[in-house]
């Protein structure tokens, strides 16, 4: 806590020096850490380029095939005029 | 190796709007997306047209053109697809398809967009077919049940047409040869005359 000086206004650098021994507590308490989680976070970005996305064979098959289903398709849409061909 | 493609024969469209809904109810698709719509020209005037639109599949996509980060592929049926995984939700391919395909869920505040949504040709996305994860992301893989998109199969004017392009391309072929001028629906002359124009 501050203390009254002589005018009667709190004085505040006492507050000031409790604050700094707060922030070197955390400082100190974390500091160490946060500098290793920061070198292993950015390593892979820096060793890791850029790259499109690139969906493999399995993604890009054909899945269409003409069934049963898709030739009846075929069949009631050309019915006025395939049937005859 | 078959290429499939959409085709509307608008003379036949109705403007059901039973391809819209089939597409819905069959991906479940979220409030305030239609990945198809029915789009009418000259409503209620003589000769109006309707169209069923959705995403069209390009060759050469325009989506995928300005993508940042190449979510979109073409598989060898030539169906446009995306991975929601790598989709920022950034907007470029709204003001870049023509056809306004693809649209995004409004699921947060102040314009966060998620993750974009489009017509597949109900192929599903990149994950496994026929799987859970699959359907809750991109609907249902019909293409790999051995099936059509479902808005085709609804249609029950026979208006819109899916499959191999040069399947559907000769069954409109023979439609147009066969009805010639108009619409070749029963009563369209008597209604219309041959004085309207098309």
């Amino acid at each position: 806590m501050g203390h009254l000086s002589q005018s009667g206004v709190t004085d505040m650098r006492d507050d000031r020096k409790d604050e700094m021994g707060r922030r070197h507590f955390f400082r100190a308490l974390g500091g160490g850490s946060v500098a290793a989680a920061a070198a292993i976070t950015a390593q892979p970005m820096i060793a890791t380029p850029a790259q499109a996305y690139d969906p493999g064979t399995e993604e890009t098959k054909a899945r269409y095939r003409e069934s049963d289903h898709v030739k009846a398709f075929y069949r009631t849409n050309g019915y006025e005029t395939l049937k005859k061909n | 190796m078959a290429r499939m493609k959409f085709l509307c024969d608008a003379d036949r469209c109705i403007e059901c709007n039973a391809c819209v809904t089939a597409c819905k109810n069959e991906h479940e698709v979220p409030w305030g997306i239609n990945r198809r719509r029915v789009v009418t020209l000259n409503d209620g005037k003589p000769g109006e047209r309707s169209v069923s639109m959705a995403c069209m599949h390009c060759t050469d996509a325009p989506c995928a053109a300005v993508c940042p980060v190449n979510c979109f592929y073409t598989t060898a049926d030539a169906v446009v697809l995306h991975s929601k995984d790598i989709c920022i939700g950034c907007g470029y391919c709204f003001y870049a398809c023509p056809f306004g395909a693809p649209q995004y869920p409004k699921v947060g505040n102040f314009g966060s967009r998620g993750k974009m949504d489009k017509c597949t040709y109900c192929a599903g996305g990149p994950e496994p077919d026929l799987s859970t994860i699959e359907y809750e992301k991109y609907g249902s893989n019909r293409l790999a049940e051995g099936k059509l998109p479902l808005c085709a199969e609804m249609c029950s004017t026979k208006a819109l047409l899916a499959g191999d392009g040069e399947m559907i391309a000769e069954i409109y072929k023979q439609r147009v040869i066969k009805r010639g001028y108009g619409s070749g629906a029963w009563g369209w002359k008597t209604a219309y005359r041959e004085t309207v124009a098309i």
